[in-house]
Formats: C-alpha cells, structure tokens, sequence
C-alpha cells in the first residue's frame, strides 16, 4: 500500500471517546436541562416581578404596539418610560434599538400592551365619563380591541364637538367625531388618534419638541390574532417533527423514528429554554429559527445514523452499542466541523446584524449546539435501547437464531460485500 | 475525458449562462440601461421586501356576520314583495341574523303563502313554523346557504381589496387568504399614504340610488313644526319638468354646516305623528353654494325625504371614471352594466321630473332631478369641498373605490405592521456585513481545510448562490430580511454537504485506496446522507411555507429553493470538477488535495 497521506484534521481519524458507555451523565444533563426549562417558565411569569410573563412573546405573539422610534439627540430608556407614563401610557417597554438610522443618535424599541390608544381599562373609563353628554344618555358603546374606531349610539343627537370634549376629559385623544348612519340612530363614529401620533405627543411634550425625529416602524396585532399565531405556531412545529419522523422512519425504518422525535422535542424544548432565561424576545422569526433548528439536528441526526445502519451491516458480531460508538466516532470530525461552521456563521450573523436576524442567529446558535448534541445523547441511546428490545423480542418471538439488526437491503451493501 | 464529461460541462456551462442572464435585470437596476433582449426575455427582477424597503402589512378580518345579516336583509325585502302580490295586511320582522317573522292580520292568510309564493327562495329560507290560529310564519335562512355566502364574501373582498389598491397604483401587491383573514402586503408604499392607503382599502362603498319623495304632506307638517328663530330654516323650493311643464314644490330645512347637531337632533326628536313613516327616511346632503360673488357663501345640510328601498345599488356598476362637470370641477361618471341599466332605466322612467338622490356610505352625495330616463350612464358630484386638490383626489380614490366595488361586509384590521423606508436600508447594511463576515469566514475555513478539495467546495458554494439568486429573480420573489438569513445559511448547508462527502473521501483514503475509487465511493456513500438531510430540511421549510406569512414566508422560500440547488451543486457539479482532478493519467494522491 501506498504512503498514508496526511491531512489537516481538528479530530485525529483514529479518535475513539466512549459516548456511550457514559450515557448516563449525558441523559441526566438533557433531563436537567428539560426540567430548568419546564421550571423558567412559570417562573418567569409569576416569580420575577420585571418579567411577568413565561416568555417575552413578541408582538406578534402577544398582541399589541411596537414601535421603533428615532431620537433626534441622546435619550436614556429610563426617560423615554417616565413620559410615556406621564402621558397615561403605561407599562411600555423600553429597549435599545441598533444605532438607528444616519444623524440619529438614540433609537428605542417602545412595545405596549394596547393596541389602540384606548385599553379595555381606559375603554370603561370612558365609558363611565359619556354616560351622558351634553342631555343625552349613552345607548350604545361599542369599541372593538385593536381597533382605532369607537360606535357610539345615544338617545339624541348631540354635538361632537361634546363627545371629543367628553373623551379628552378622560383622557382619551379622538382625532375625529362624526356622526353615522341616518341622524336618527344618534349614532357617532370615533376615529381615535393612532399609537404612533400619541407617543410622538407623548415623548416631544416630555422632551421637547422635536426630540422625536421619527417612527419609522409601527406593528400593532390584535390579541386574538397573537392567539391564533400562538397555536398555529405550536401545530407548525409538531407538525414538522412529525413529517421528518414519518420520513426517516420510511427511509431506515421504525427503531430510527422515536429516537429523532424525543431529540427533536428536546431540541425545540431547551432552546425555548435559552429565550425563557436570557428573556430575549420569542417573535415569529424565534419560531421560524425552531424549525430551522429542527431541520438541522436532524440533518446532524441522520448523518450519525446512516453510519450507523452501515457499520451495523459491516460488523454485525459486534454489539449493538459497540457499533453506535464506533459509528459515532468514525463521523466525529464531520459533526464538529458541520456545527462549527453553521455556529460561526450564525454567530457573525449574531454578532454584526440587526433586530430579527439577530434574534434568529442567537436562537440558531443555540439550537446547533443542542442538536448536535442530541444526536449523540439522545437520540443514539434510544435506538440502541429500542433496538436491544426489538432483538429481546425477535428471540423470544422465534427459536432461530436472529442477527443483531436485520440488515436492510440496500445500495452500497453489496459494494460493500465485494469491497472487503 | 470521458463523453459523459463533455456533456455534463455543456449542461452546468449552459445552466451557468441561463442564471447570469436572469441575474442581469437585477444588478442593472434601471430598465432604460437593458438592452432590447433582455427587455424582451429577462424582465423579472428580485424584489425587496418589506421589512427591506418599507411599506404596509395589513391583515384584515371580515365581518362575516354582517354579511350573512346583509343577504337576509335582501330576501326578507324580495319576500316582502312577493307576499304583497298577495295579502295586503300584514307585518314582516327581520331578527337576529338569520330570521324572518311574518305577522298575517287574518290569520287565515297564512295559507295563501302557499309553495308556489315560497319557491323563488325554496333554496334559501326554511320555513320554520307556520301557525294558522295565530297567523305567524317564521322563516329562516338555510344554514349550508351561510357558509355559502361566508366563502363568497371572503372572495368578493379580497377581489374587491385587490381592485382598490391596483387602483391606488402600489407596485408589487400581494393579498392573500388566510383561513378567514385577508392578508395585505404593499411593500414600496410610502409613510405619507399609509393612513390614505388605510382608509380606502377599509371603505365599504355601499352606493345606493333613492328616490326623493317631494311635496310630501308629511314634510310639510314637520317645517310646520319647525321653532321660529332657532337655527333650522325651512326653505321651499320648485322646479318645473323639462317635457311636460308640470311643476314640482317641495319644503325641506336647512342648517348651517356648524348647526348639523340641531338639525339631527330635531329629526331625532320627531315622534307621534310626526314619526318618520317606515318606508321613508330622512337623509342630509352637505351642500356647497356654486355661485360666487362677495366672500364665501357658507355651506349648509339640507334634508331630503327618501323613499328608503334603495331603487338601484352599485352593484350593478360596470365602470367608473373621473370627468368634469360644466364648471371644470372634478366629479365622478359611472356606467351601469345591462341589468343595472334596466333597472335604472325602469327606476328613473317611473320618476321624471322627481329627483334622485345618490347615496354613499349612507351620505347623500348629490340629487339631481330626472330629467329624463336614464339608461346606463349617470354621473355624481361630489360636494363640500372647499380645497380643489383636496376634491381631486377624493374623485380619484372613489373612482377607484367604486371601480372595485362594495365590500360585501365591513372590514377589520387586526395586524398592522408599517416600515418606513430609512429602516430598511439600516437592515440591508447591516445584513451584508453580517453575510459578508459569515461567507468569508466559511470560505478561508474550506480552503485551509481541504486546500484544492476546499477550493471546489467554494466554487460549489459560489455557483449555489448564483443559481439561488437567479431562482429567486425568475420567480420575482421579494427578499426579505429573514430570506438574508436563509441565504446563509444556506451557505452553512452548502459547506455541511461538502464536508460530510470529503470526510468520506478521507477516510476511503486511509483504507488505501486509490484517488479515482476514493472519490467516486466518497460521492456514492455521502449521496444519500446528503439526500436524507435535504429532504427532511426541505420538509421544515414546508412547513414554514404553508404556516408563515411575510418575511417569514420570504425566508421559506429562500430554503427551499437553496435546498434545491446545494443539491444540485455540492453534489452534481462538484463531483464533476473532482472528475476533472482524478481522471487525469497519473493523478496522485496529491494532485487530489483534499
């Protein structure tokens, strides 16, 4: 035989760490790091007083206004809260936003619960103060969550200069009153000044006018959609494990399916996790990271067990979890450098970009770490604690003798045959 | 070199040709700069989405309810037609949303409204009850009908949407359905339209032609009725009939624009015999003094007794345009299809010499005497607008508004999302640094790695992108900020799939064996693996497809598509180039740099 060539390699060819033999810890680790995530949650919702909520779900999620707005000089967070306050809008959340566009010098993430300028609380208050308006009583008031326009129907026709009067006074802006339908319904329609034009109000009567030099991105979601977007996102997501499994049970077959299910749960699960300790934002894009991060640990997953399979067929007097350990060394390198470069790149990603794909790179970077990982813990002792059951009952089942995997029939197998 | 080589090189140096002609549009971003051929053959260009150039997301849910009790509405008023041929005494009740209730004097009457009365609306309306001792017919309107008439409206909407903002004139829009929402993208729209955009989309645009009951004995005991002194006048006012010469009087009253609420307030207050009769109502027109002279003459409300069926509605709308009335002032001439027509033509035939007013919204816009029939054509002024540009417009967007037809029930906006256009650009910026930084890293890493092997991967790599972007720009897909990152990580993918076959062909290597086996076991081997891991990426970006919407939509779409040609590249045209290396005679193990 000809000189061994020498390559550039990170992991010797000759590497052999016992994965399994120390499975245990690896399991108890996983099972540690479940739970942490199963226990931040309600934590975060009822224990930290600063959070409140089991994860910091994005607008889009959780329903209500973000704005980002520029700042034509420096502002600290702290005084952005204290004028929305001021200016009866409470409970925003204030956070650092990029660098924010040329000539700017401080940009905020503002995000509020309400998605109008009237809260349901508010919507009662002004209720209670247009019980009667100018003689006229109230039939009437309808206010839809989310919506910017308010119905008001009353006995008699009054003048809307007195409703805009009545909302002000409850502190409450109308841009517009007009009345609605045919005069005799007595019925007025409330346009009410949009989020965006309040906060402006808000933050220049605070710190001057001016200060705020724009708002160039409004997203407002109304709480029924953030629902419907809860639960879409969960099915999407159960959804894509399953068709990965139905495939990969299809291509090697049924011992292979509930090791990839658990490790993708577990996957999705413990990066959830990351985003219920750092509290960072879970928006739609997080959810589009999760599936992406799903598609890849089984990408990892499958890697590992093709070689599996084959190192199966090629040793078959070894045992079982002998030959998952061999096989997860022998594609040791490759599962190194893989997540390696998908780490760095998303790590750049992380590093150097802006809002959503930042969000997006932290939880890839997350995720790649993990499903590695459980391609290797996780997902490898299943199959073997599978396998040595399927074995245990194909014994029990028949008195012939049965190999240690029934050897699928497929390509490269009779290469392999005529190779060695 | 084999033949099968030669043939390979034409197809991927072919392939290569067709992505470059498609990417060309996209780089040479001014149409004028292309030439004739590719005006011709290459006009699709990569779009930006809206996270990246600004613009409006909307999603709106429609009120279906409404239109269901819209539907209802119209076939209580066909039955009611239809008992009358009938029965004269008798009181039909709409209730709740579905229901109809019909009250006979006699009870005896209940057996005229027999199945042959019933069987125009057989397909719609249950009959509930039906109580000769007390003469009450209940109906009810069909329940498979409902649901008939929710996906209808759902449709009619969305075309209507759609018909508006083409109207409006925003590049690129998308609308979509999603369960029962309507999705509304229009990147590109600018900050200062929003709101204009916001409003004309949300508009119901109910136009309705009623007939103007005048001489009225019954507007004449209201101006009775009328305070001396306060704010409301009553005016007379007469006009003759072209043809016939017969003269028509009519009263109605009239405040100042800034008195509206007094007048409101006394229709409001009108009761007993004074009430306003059940097939009638008063309407308002805010009406503008043409004539000029000394100052502005100040506007004013007048009233209008109406006949409340509404005789014709813009349903049966063909056309609309913008023209210009005698005095050069903007107004708004529509053209009825053939059924409106006749419609409009029995309506106004039966009327001349009355006046009609039309009415939008449930505002009267103007109500011009009939002077003769009319057929198809017909035309609405637009009054009380002081600001010409102001007035110009509103015809614009109406035209457009009418153009597209009603809503068939009111809209709900429940997701929002604007970008201004200075936002984007921050993003773009910061997404080719961050793209930039990532992809040289990745190549610097292959090339150390693998060296030459290395060198292949990256040029594998570089062709994936340009398939990729040239893809995306023959289907005109809109990149967005999330379809940066699946661009990337597309890059990460592609480099996944070249690693996990160079690690194979290493370690065929090391069992001795011969450059030429090493590559082609190596390729043979990995295949599959790399198959595997496509199909099941390629299965989450499904997923994501059918649940996302907008940029997460775009990022979707840049993965499967990705998927697609790292395949094709990393495995096909790699292999290929490895071909080029080993075939050659006396390839050694170091002429495979790997």
């Amino acid at each position: 035989m000809a000189e061994q060539q020498k390559f550039f390699e990170v992991i010797k060819s000759d590497t052999n760490i016992d994965f399994i033999g120390r499975q245990k810890y690896w399991i108890g680790l996983s099972i540690v790091l479940v739970l942490l995530t199963i226990l931040m949650l309600p934590l975060n919702a009822y224990v930290f007083a600063d959070r409140g909520h089991m994860l910091n779900w994005g607008v889009d999620f959780r329903g209500g206004t973000e704005l980002v707005v520029e700042f034509s000089r420096p502002v600290e967070a702290a005084q952005v809260h204290q004028a929305l306050a001021d200016a009866g809008l409470h409970n925003a959340e204030v956070v650092r936003y990029g660098s924010g566009g040329p000539g700017t010098t401080s940009s905020y993430m503002v995000r509020m619960g309400a998605v109008s300028v009237m809260s349901p609380d508010q919507a009662k208050k002004v209720e209670a103060s247009l019980a009667t308006v100018a003689g006229a009583n109230l039939r009437k008031f309808e206010s839809s969550e989310g919506g910017d326009k308010v119905y008001l129907r009353f006995d008699k026709n009054i003048e809307p200069s007195a409703i805009a009067n009545a909302f002000k006074a409850a502190g409450t802006e109308a841009a517009q009153v007009q009345p609605f339908g045919p005069p005799q319904d007595n019925t007025y329609e409330i346009t009410l000044v949009g989020m965006d034009g309040e906060v402006r109000k808000a933050l220049d009567a605070k710190l001057g006018a001016g200060a705020v030099k724009a708002i160039p991105q409004v997203s407002s979601v109304g709480a029924k959609a953030g629902k419907q977007l809860q639960v879409d996102g969960v099915r999407a997501l159960l959804g894509a494990i399953l068709l990965i499994v139905v495939y990969v049970a299809f291509r090697f077959d049924f011992r292979y399916g509930p090791g990839t299910i658990v490790a993708l749960l577990h996957d999705a699960v413990i990066t959830v996790g990351a985003f219920a300790v750092t509290y960072k934002e879970f928006s739609l894009t997080t959810l589009a990271a999760l599936l992406t991060i799903i598609g890849f640990s089984m990408n990892d997953t499958i890697v590992v067990f093709d070689r599996i399979r084959e190192d199966a067929a090629k040793y078959r007097d070894r045992k079982f979890d002998r030959v998952v350990n061999h096989a997860i060394n022998e594609t040791l390198s490759r599962t190194i450098l893989t997540s390696a470069t998908v780490f760095f790149v998303t790590l750049a990603m992380n590093i150097f970009g802006t809002g959503v794909i930042r969000d997006f790179a932290f939880a890839m970077n997350v995720g790649v770490i993990v499903g590695t990982y459980s391609s290797i813990f996780i997902a490898s002792p299943i199959l073997i604690w599978l396998n040595d059951k399927y074995v245990a009952m194909q014994k029990r089942q028949a008195a012939r003798p049965e190999r240690n995997v029934r050897r699928p029939v497929r390509r490269g197998d009779e290469e392999e045959a005529a190779g060695t | 070199m084999e033949r099968s080589w030669w043939w390979k090189a034409a197809l991927y140096g072919a392939a290569i040709v067709l992505a470059v002609l498609y990417l060309v549009p996209t780089v040479v971003t001014d149409d004028k700069e292309l030439p004739a051929f590719f005006q011709k053959y290459f006009k699709k260009r990569i779009q930006l989405g809206l996270d990246l150039q600004g613009g409006l997301h909307l999603v709106y849910e429609v009120n279906i309810e409404k239109a269901v009790a819209s539907k209802v509405d119209r076939l209580a008023n066909d039955v009611d037609d239809a008992v009358k041929k009938k029965v004269t005494d008798f009181n039909l009740v709409r209730s709740g949303r579905d229901d109809i209730t019909i009250t006979f004097k006699v009870p005896g009457d209940v057996a005229k409204l027999d199945d042959e009365v019933l069987k125009p609306f057989r397909r719609d309306l249950d009959v509930v009850s039906r109580d000769a001792a007390t003469g009450i017919v209940k109906l009810r309107y069909d329940a498979d009908r409902v649901a008939e008439v929710e996906e209808l409206a759902l449709r009619q909407a969305i075309e209507t949407i759609r018909g508006r903002v083409d109207a409006f004139g925003v590049a690129e829009p998308t609308i979509i359905k999603k369960g029962t929402d309507i999705v509304v993208e229009l990147p590109g729209a600018k900050s200062k339209d929003f709101e204009r955009i916001k409003n004309i989309i949300g508009r119901t645009a109910q136009l309705e032609f009623k007939i103007v009951d005048d001489g009225s004995d019954y507007m004449k005991k209201v101006a009775a009725s009328v305070p001396k002194g306060g704010a409301i006048t009553v005016s007379p006012e007469a006009w003759t009939e072209k043809h016939t010469g017969a003269q028509h009087e009519d009263i109605y009253l009239r405040v100042k624009e800034k008195d509206r609420e007094e007048l409101n307030k006394f229709i409001a207050g009108l009761s007993g015999e004074l009430s306003v009769p059940n097939d009638r109502e008063i309407a308002l027109e805010l009406m503008s003094p043409r004539e000029g002279g000394e100052g502005t003459p100040d506007r004013y409300y007048r009233t209008y007794l109406l006949k409340k069926r509404a005789g014709v509605t813009g349903e049966y709308l063909s056309n609309a345009d913008e023209s210009w009335d005698e005095m050069g002032r903007p107004e708004v001439s529509f053209t009825m299809n053939r059924q409106g027509a006749s419609m409009m033509e029995k309506l106004t035939g039966e009327n001349v010499g009355r006046k009609m007013a039309v009415v939008l919204d449930e505002k009267i816009t103007s109500a011009p005497v009939i002077e003769s029939k009319i057929g198809e054509r017909g035309r609405i002024t637009m009054g009380g607008y002081g600001d010409p540009f102001k007035l110009q417009q509103e015809v614009k967007d109406l035209v457009g508004v009418l153009r597209s037809g009603a809503l068939p029930a009111p809209l709900k906006k429940s997701f929002e999302t604007q970008v201004g256009a200075t936002m984007g650009q921050d993003a773009i910026d910061k997404a080719k640094t961050s793209m930039g930084i990532g992809a040289i890293a990745v190549i610097l890493f292959m090339l150390i790695y693998y060296r030459v092997a290395g060198f292949i991967a990256n040029l594998a790599m570089t062709l994936n992108m340009l398939f990729m972007i040239a893809i995306l720009a023959a289907f005109e897909a809109s990149l967005t900020l999330p379809g940066i990152a699946g661009l990337v990580l597309t890059i990460g993918m592609a480099v996944d799939s070249n690693i996990v076959i160079y690690e194979r062909i290493r370690e065929e290597l090391r069992h001795g064996k011969s450059p030429r086996t090493a590559v082609d076991a190596g390729f043979q081997r990995a295949f599959w693996t790399v198959f595997d891991a496509h199909v099941t990426n390629f299965v989450a970006g499904i997923v994501l497809y059918s649940y996302g919407s907008g940029p997460i939509r775009g990022f979707a779409v840049t993965l499967l598509v990705g998927i697609i040609t790292n395949l094709l590249t990393s495995v096909w045209i790699s292999r290929w180039m490895f071909e080029i290396l080993v075939s050659r005679r006396g390839a050694t193990r170091t002429t495979l740099s790997i």
